[in-house]
């Protein structure tokens, strides 16, 4: 019997899973300043979350009595607006903490020397993951007290709370191992964001949505039965994907006496599912670590595929490429040599021009199809479907602006390449512009998706014409500041993820958490016009109002003097929003040269 | 060529380069040797403009390198002790595109990128992925890369670090070709008995500081070592012993298994007064060797090896 605990513990043992390498990274993590900053920020952004939830159900204006009648409705909605916050905030920094874990130990080339040590890949795979884990649970158990206290209210059970810090955590596992993953092949930070990013989407959001859409096909078009005829599928999926999990769990402290037919949901099981989906993917990362860590130390090259290799020659994967062998067509540099040369890379690195090529055609294949079904509904002349569009194609844009800025250089750092180029000739402002029109170059499908979509509907005679011009406007600065402010961020770290972090970072603090802020002050205060004069430089406010303005069936064919635009506090007519596009796009433009003047003074310092 | 006036580097409390003085003649090849962490690739690139000092100047051609960047850019090639590389970029891009960045005609590119590949060998990697050579050859690209705007100044930090030894006698041979065509070459290395056979001038740096600058035959006086001559004769070797003792201008003669080794009071050049006094004396030379100074010693002697 002693002999079989022993076995058992030796087999079992946590230090055993996770080898030295846990530790390591746990004296690592906790020398670094950022760690505390993503704790320090998460308790501000969770404590405003959940402030102006409070503020906006118990409404302070009104009497005690209402007041005290709404304690437990608000707890219920509070608990759920944490829950939600952990799960969105947890995947997103599992994401990303993971997003370097195995490159950078190829980048340092640690990982072989791993390899020479008695430490298995599993033991490097679950070392990474735990220790990060932990960091994630000490978030989560940040909040704790929060759920505790918000509980005195009433109405939300301890087993609501258990099961949503369960399915939250169980789907950190996750996306964290599936970012690392992604990380044994992709040196690049941001490209494993953006992989795992869209592969979760992908997996637990648009794949089970199709399906959905196929099987409930006869029951949108009228012809067939009731959603509750559907139980099984619906069953399947609450327990397949977190974020139907988390919402139908929220849905039943919310409603706990739900009608029948609604899908039948038990959380051990979704949680028990995606921790074994998980250990799959970590016995597929540990061996690829070590097929990629061999190659390592037999000095093959680093960061290459395989489809690469064998492109340079190289057969299998641990034979050397042929370096001699001509390969492609050699390009002559044309123009600045700058924007030549950031052109050639493609649009996301990791992904090869054939894949590029193909992902465009799949995209607009996709969009036509969209078209094709909101035409065959009615809807392409209603402006809600323009909005959603033209916010879509907007955030698209500013997500590629914000990424290939704030790489620009920090890639160019990250591959050494950086003080070679300053020790040209080239002045830096031509260093600058060349980057940043290569920058707007590479995101230029996206604008001509929203160029095209505007375009041919002003043709058609759904959108007013006027819409160019103001689209125009907001395009201009959004331009200007994200590339300028992504080459300021990129001239400042070293590393392409702190790069793009803090870029991604400026945007959310200017748009997400001031206008919060504000509307959190402006509801004590009473004073609605403080949010609101924030709300108007969102963008993708802008792009709303904008659209919803000028187009639809009436506003399109409508004259100037007469269109109305619905920003937050009433209609505006044509001069006023002209007038307040004109002063922001002003406003970002100037402080977008700002942060390009302040890029251009730190191109030489921190460079080594 | 170059010049440097008390220049200082500092990071933080960490003083990396301090009061340094410097003079490089036009056509020298200048090594620099010093131990790791002695401020020589601070020094380095505070010549090509990329560190900015603390304090002092640095002139190259009589250029202010914190008040003339751009045209000190033009005038120096600088190879850093790492290769910076472009993903996916072929070996003739690499070049045409930093000639390009030097403000190259389009027109005049390819003939000057096919000349440095000839000059650097590399023409049959001409279509290769940067990425994909080995270190050697991207050694010798990164000095291509140096030569595609033909400078004055060379300034190469370890050229030859993990090459090997066909490799660094090519890179010597170039260096050496280099110097004929009238560049001015500052480069620092480790490998010192390859600096000794390529360098007019050596400087040797320790915690920032100079602690010579000069010749090789300068640093023998510099360090009180004495000349000595190494001689074997083919017969009676106590008569030879005699004879040297005798000499005024000679110190100490010592007799090291078959060896007489023979110490003189002043660098002058003994071998003849030895050789002459031996066959007067009737004794046959079989063999006669001024000992020579070596770069090693010398630095061994002139640095403590303390890293900062």
């Amino acid at each position: 019997m002693n002999t079989a605990l022993t076995s058992f513990w030796k087999l079992f043992n946590p230090a055993r899973l996770t080898g030295p390498l846990f530790g390591k990274e746990l004296r690592v993590s906790a020398r670094r300043k950022r760690n505390y900053l993503l704790r320090f920020m998460y308790v501000i952004l969770l404590t405003v979350f959940v402030v102006i939830v409070w503020l906006s159900v118990v409404e302070p204006q009104v009497s005690t009595t209402f007041q005290k009648s709404r304690m437990a409705v608000a707890g219920k909605i509070i608990i759920s607006t944490i829950v939600g916050f952990q799960f969105a905030a947890t995947q997103l920094i599992a994401i990303v903490m993971l997003s370097t874990s195995i490159s950078d130990e190829i980048y340092n080339r640690t990982l072989g020397l791993l390899m020479t040590t008695p430490i298995n890949g599993f033991q490097i795979v679950m070392g990474k993951v735990c220790s990060k884990l932990l960091q994630l649970i000490l978030l989560l158990a940040i909040s704790l007290p929060l759920l505790a206290i918000v509980r005195v209210f009433g109405g939300v059970a301890w087993g609501y709370v258990l099961s949503s810090l369960c399915i939250t955590l169980t789907a950190a596992i996750f996306t964290g191992t599936l970012s690392l993953f992604f990380s044994i092949n992709n040196r690049r930070a941001y490209v494993v964001i953006i992989k795992t990013t869209v592969t979760v989407g992908f997996l637990f959001g648009l794949l089970p949505t199709i399906i959905g859409g196929v099987l409930m096909a006869p029951m949108i078009f009228g012809r067939g039965p009731q959603m509750g005829s559907y139980p099984v599928f619906w069953h399947v999926l609450s327990h397949f994907s977190p974020f139907y999990a988390i919402s139908r769990n929220t849905a039943g402290l919310m409603s706990p006496g739900l009608p029948a037919g609604v899908a039948w949901f038990y959380w051990p099981l979704h949680c028990a599912f995606m921790l074994g989906l998980s250990v799959l993917l970590m016995a597929l990362c540990a061996g690829i670590v070590r097929k990629v860590a061999l190659r390592q130390v037999v000095g093959q090259l680093e960061h290459t595929s395989k489809r690469k290799r064998r492109r340079r020659g190289g057969k299998s994967s641990l034979e050397p490429a042929q370096s001699e062998d001509a390969v492609g067509v050699v390009r002559r540099v044309r123009g600045s040599p700058v924007l030549w040369k950031d052109l050639r890379a493609p649009l996301i690195r990791g992904v090869e021009g054939r894949n590029s090529l193909i992902g465009l055609v799949v995209t607009i294949v996709a969009l036509l199809a969209t078209y094709a079904v909101w035409a065959h509904e009615g809807y392409l002349d209603e402006n809600f479907t323009h909005i959603s569009y033209t916010v879509v194609f907007v955030s698209i844009a500013m997500i590629f602006h914000i990424v290939l800025s704030a790489s620009s250089i920090t890639v160019e750092k990250e591959s050494r390449a950086w003080p070679i180029l300053l020790a040209t000739s080239m002045d830096d402002w031509r260093i600058l512009s060349g980057k940043a029109v290569a920058v707007f170059r590479r995101c230029l499908p996206v604008w001509l998706l929203l160029a095209g979509h505007v375009v041919v509907f002003v043709l058609v005679g759904y959108i007013h014409v006027i819409a160019m011009v103001h689209l125009s406007m907001l395009v201009i600065w959004l331009v200007v500041f994200l590339t300028c402010s992504g080459l300021y961020f990129s001239s400042r770290f070293r590393r392409t993820t702190s790069a793009v972090v803090t870029a991604f970072g400026l945007a959310f603090v200017l748009w997400v958490i001031v206008p919060s802020v504000l509307g959190l002050i402006g509801a004590v205060s009473r004073n609605k016009y403080i949010a609101q004069s924030c709300v108007f430089a969102n963008p993708a406010v802008q792009a709303g109002v904008i659209i919803s303005g000028a187009s639809g069936r009436y506003n399109a064919r409508a004259d100037l003097g007469s269109l109305r635009y619905n920003w937050l506090d009433g209609n505006l007519d044509i001069g006023s929003t002209t007038a307040v596009l004109a002063i922001s796009m002003l406003v970002y433009v100037f402080f977008g040269f700002l942060f390009a003047w302040r890029a251009k003074c730190r191109f030489r310092r921190n460079i080594f | 060529m170059i010049k440097t006036k008390n220049l200082s580097k500092d990071y933080g409390s960490l003083t990396a380069v301090a009061n340094l003085n410097l003079t490089i003649q036009q056509g020298d090849i200048f090594g620099f040797i010093g131990p790791n962490g002695a401020g020589k690739t601070t020094t380095m690139r505070i010549l090509v403009t990329l560190l900015e000092p603390t304090h002092g100047t640095a002139f190259i051609d009589g250029l202010d390198v914190r008040k003339k960047g751009k045209k000190v850019r033009k005038l120096v090639g600088y190879m850093p002790d790492f290769m910076g590389v472009y993903d996916d970029l072929k070996v003739f891009e690499y070049l045409e595109f930093f000639a390009a960045a030097f403000a190259i005609e389009r027109k005049k590119r390819k003939s000057i990128v096919d000349g440095v590949l000839e000059l650097t060998d590399l023409q049959s990697k001409r279509s290769a992925t940067v990425d994909s050579l080995s270190r050697g050859m991207q050694q010798r690209l990164g000095l291509a890369r140096v030569l595609i705007h033909d400078p004055k100044v060379l300034i190469l930090d370890e050229p030859a670090s993990g090459l090997d030894p066909r490799a660094r006698i090519e890179i010597r041979e170039l260096l050496r070709e280099l110097k004929r065509m009238g560049k001015t070459i500052m480069i620092s290395s480790h490998i010192l008995s390859e600096l000794e056979e390529i360098c007019d001038h050596v400087g040797i740096i320790e915690h920032g500081r100079m602690v010579f600058s000069g010749t090789l035959e300068e640093i023998r006086p510099r360090l009180g070592i004495e000349s000595k001559v190494r001689v074997q004769v083919a017969n009676n070797q106590d008569k030879a012993v005699e004879l040297l003792s005798a000499l005024p201008q000679i110190r100490q003669v010592q007799v090291i298994d078959d060896y007489i080794s023979v110490t003189f009071g002043d660098d002058q050049e003994g071998d003849g007064i030895i050789a002459r006094t031996l066959v007067n004396g009737g004794l046959d030379v079989t063999f006669l060797q001024p000992e020579q100074l070596k770069l090693d010693d010398a630095f061994l002697q002139l640095t403590k090896g303390i890293v900062h």
